[in-house]
């Protein structure tokens, strides 16, 4: 009863503070809306055209760019400002036609050459080669019906232009042969792209931030001598520790509850099998009190606390794969990773979001970072009661 | 010594000798660079293993395995020799091969004519769902060579539309087949240096850990007017306006700090690339005034030293967050990075960027210092319009 009573205290303390109401409801919601959009959007061939050329054969060249490739593709005015684009990483590649398009395409017809469609690439080798490829397949598509228009023109006469429409419509009617793709395996080591990455990682990452920095609290209360005076009165030091615990772990599961439901609600994340999830957003929760209640007695002030406990939080949580992938890190980084818990709590995740997984499927997490919570509560219950009872 | 210097360098000894502002000033952005310098490390070139399943065992299927084995392609794809597709899936499944070629029988045939009958079974590439990548360099090698082939069967097709007489369909196919695609992709490199992901997250990570001073003046100057400091200073010969400009003067030197250290270490440590020495410190110099102007604006905002941590946190995780800090902005949808643009941290990155890819001239520095510049201005402005509110004043009198 008495540790309830603490417990409550703790929460209407906490809701009282509009900083601490920013941290726990604004900011992770904001986070996951950046980064969801982000990685959604660089998820896509992001393509830039510069064309300078008005003709017939450049502006179906243009619009067939325009149709086929994935995503929006942004015109330029000038090659500089699609160049600095480009630079600067907002785009994946720059499609430069060149003036005079459509002569030079006469030309080369007649003489058999080909006219070079220049793609300008940069950023990583593996975006670079998926946009070559992509803008290659709609180039060559439409050069086949520009070669098809100039060879039916050669053997039964007429222009270029005038064969066009007809090898336009014939190369939707003959069939063509086709490349199908399928994908063998449906075991993914990475979280579904956009909301459903940025939302399951920032809910590990702030469950633990909060707690870290929530042992401001803590200390506050002991600076100010509020333990000793609770104790003069007829209340045991482990109800305190308990009460103390209880808070965090309430404050824990409400934040995940609140990023769970917006994420749900708001940005359509599919959190998979309920039970599984209930236990891991459980587990988490209690990780987030001990390492809360360690905070609590580690730092001698709450600056200490609120200031470092969010760099500790950061760092932990790039290890642990929630500000990117851990399969994109090398190995030894992996395997160092899953030292902190945040690693096995985001295996946890794309165990439930990408391969359909239940609470069998991830028992191994949830042991894990059992023990990880089992471990972080003794030390810090003994350390806490050590300190109230000194 | 003058008052402000006195003040400033009070200041600054206090804030060395604070634990918690050497972490958070020094250490931790260290750690935290260095965590992402490792993490990003050997992501550099791009490769895929490839196997071809041979079910056509004709001359195109041997020019096609002739092509993935040419010179120009064996940079990005190495051929593996599979048993059979069941072999192939099982590899592509364990990661061994990052996508595989099915050629249909009667792939061959397929070239040699024009309508539905003559048509193959559709060439098949098998993925992985961790390569979408691979997957997707595989498709585009198959769509080239399927579009040669395809131009072969229109060209013939678009010939017959138009009066040819269908007697002479092998030799329209065999004329078509000497063409060439009358355009085609060339790939020049941009010239600018790839952006380093240590070049980008060092400033980010730099400038985010030196906002945290926003917090500790703030609260330092609601300590001391609590402690009663503030009104001895005021007692003593020395104006409003220095006690302020000591004040910045400390925040401005940490801060500046801070940023530099950042700077010198990642460059030394983790080759990050902060660009020429004089551009990277005007960035850093516009980027610590905007700073101690939004110090002004908390100190003139607050009235309580709770309220004034409250509000320097909000405004750093919202500055940051906005400005692309955490994220990398560039990638982000054109709506984001216009918002970035409000931020100081947000033009200070954009600068960074530039620098870093290699773009260099005036324009490169001056815009985002500039732009620093022009939210320092306001943010100042709004700072001196709060304190002449009367329950405002700095200085209880």
């Amino acid at each position: 009863m008495t540790a309830l009573a603490v417990t409550a205290v703790s929460l209407r303390r906490l809701l009282r503070d509009r900083t601490a109401l920013f941290f726990l409801v604004l900011l992770p919601i904001v986070v996951i809306l950046v980064i969801g959009a982000t990685v959604n959007n660089a998820g896509e061939l992001r393509v830039g055209l510069v064309s300078a050329d008005p003709g017939p054969l450049a502006a179906e060249l243009v619009a067939e760019l325009r149709s086929s490739l994935a995503t929006d593709v942004h015109s330029y005015g000038d090659e500089d400002a699609a160049r600095a684009a480009l630079r600067r990483g907002e785009m994946d590649a720059v499609v430069l036609l060149p003036p005079g398009l459509d002569a030079t395409l006469d030309a080369a017809l007649a003489d058999g050459g080909t006219v070079p469609i220049t793609m300008l690439g940069a950023g990583g080798p593996s975006t670079q080669q998926a946009a070559q490829s992509a803008i290659e397949g709609v180039v060559a598509r439409h050069a086949a019906r520009v070669q098809a228009a100039a060879f039916a023109a050669g053997v039964a006469g007429g222009t270029v232009q005038s064969r066009l429409p007809d090898a336009t419509r014939l190369q939707e009617q003959v069939p063509e042969i086709a490349v199908r793709t399928e994908t063998v395996d449906a075991t993914s080591n990475y979280l579904p792209p956009g909301f459903s990455y940025s939302a399951p990682t920032m809910l590990v990452l702030f469950v633990f931030i909060t707690s870290l920095a929530g042992g401001a609290a803590i200390i506050q209360a002991r600076q100010l001598g509020i333990y000793q005076r609770v104790l003069a009165a007829p209340v045991r030091a482990r109800d305190i520790v308990l009460g103390e615990a209880s808070s965090y772990l309430a404050v824990g599961l409400l934040q995940s509850l609140l990023i769970v439901g917006v994420g749900a609600a708001a940005f359509g994340v599919d959190w998979g099998d309920p039970l599984a999830a209930t236990a891991l957003v459980t587990v988490w929760a209690l990780v987030g009190t001990g390492a809360g209640l360690l905070s609590g007695t580690v730092f001698r002030t709450p600056k200490q606390a609120s200031a470092i406990g969010p760099a500790i939080g950061i760092a932990f949580g790039m290890l642990g794969g929630t500000m990117w992938p851990l399969e994109i890190v090398a190995p030894v980084m992996r395997t160092i990773g899953h030292a902190v818990p945040h690693a096995w709590a985001v295996d946890g995740w794309i165990e439930l979001l990408s391969r359909g997984g239940g609470i069998a499927d991830i028992a191994t997490q949830l042991t894990v970072l059992a023990g990880f919570a089992a471990a972080l509560l003794v030390l810090a219950t003994i350390r806490l009661h050590r300190r109230l009872t000194a | 010594m003058h008052p402000a210097l006195a003040i400033a360098a009070k200041d600054l000894r206090q804030r060395f000798q604070d634990r918690s502002a050497i972490v958070l000033g020094f250490v931790a952005p260290l750690v935290i660079a260095a965590l992402m310098s490792f993490a990003f490390r050997g992501t550099e070139t791009y490769h895929v293993d490839i196997a071809v399943v041979d079910n056509d065992h004709g001359e195109l299927a041997a020019a096609f395995d002739a092509m993935l084995r040419s010179s120009e392609l064996a940079d990005l794809l190495t051929v593996r020799t599979v048993a059979d597709e069941a072999g192939a899936r099982r590899d592509l499944a364990n990661g061994r091969l990052g996508a595989v070629f099915v050629l249909p029988a009667g792939f061959t045939a397929a070239a040699h004519g024009a309508d539905a009958a003559s048509a193959s079974a559709p060439v098949a590439v098998l993925g992985s769902v961790d390569e979408p990548v691979a997957t997707q360099v595989a498709v585009a090698i198959a769509d080239a060579f399927a579009a040669q082939l395809n131009a072969i069967r229109l060209s013939v097709a678009a010939a017959l539309s138009a009066g040819a007489p269908p007697d002479q369909l092998p030799r329209l196919a065999a004329e078509a087949a000497q063409r060439r695609l009358p355009e085609e992709v060339t790939v020049q490199p941009l010239g600018a240096t790839p952006l380093k992901p240590i070049s980008y997250y060092g400033p980010g990570m730099g400038i985010f850990f030196a906002l945290f001073a926003i917090g500790f003046t703030a609260r330092s100057y609601f300590a001391e007017r609590r402690d009663g400091t503030l009104d001895r200073i005021a007692a003593a010969p020395v104006r409003r306006g220095v006690l302020l400009a000591g004040k910045s003067l400390a925040t401005f030197i940490y801060s500046l700090a801070s940023l530099a250290t950042m700077a010198v270490v990642t460059t030394l440590a983790f080759d990050a690339d902060w660009g020429p020495p004089l551009a990277a410190a005007a960035l850093m110099v516009a980027m610590t005034l905007a700073l101690v102007s939004l110090t002004a604006l908390v100190i003139a905002a607050a009235r309580t030293e709770r309220q004034a941590d409250g509000l320097a946190s909000i405004l750093t995780f919202g500055l940051v967050l906005l400005g692309g800090n955490f994220v990398f902005i560039s990638a982000a949808p054109a709506v984001l990075r216009r918002l970035a643009l409000l931020t100081p941290n947000g033009w200070a990155l954009r600068g960074f960027t530039d620098l870093a890819t290699g773009a260099r001239g005036w324009s490169i520095v001056a815009q985002p210092v500039l732009g620093m510049l022009a939210f320092s201005a306001i943010t100042a402005l709004l700072a001196a319009v709060l304190t002449t509110v009367p329950s405002r004043r700095l200085v209880s009198r």
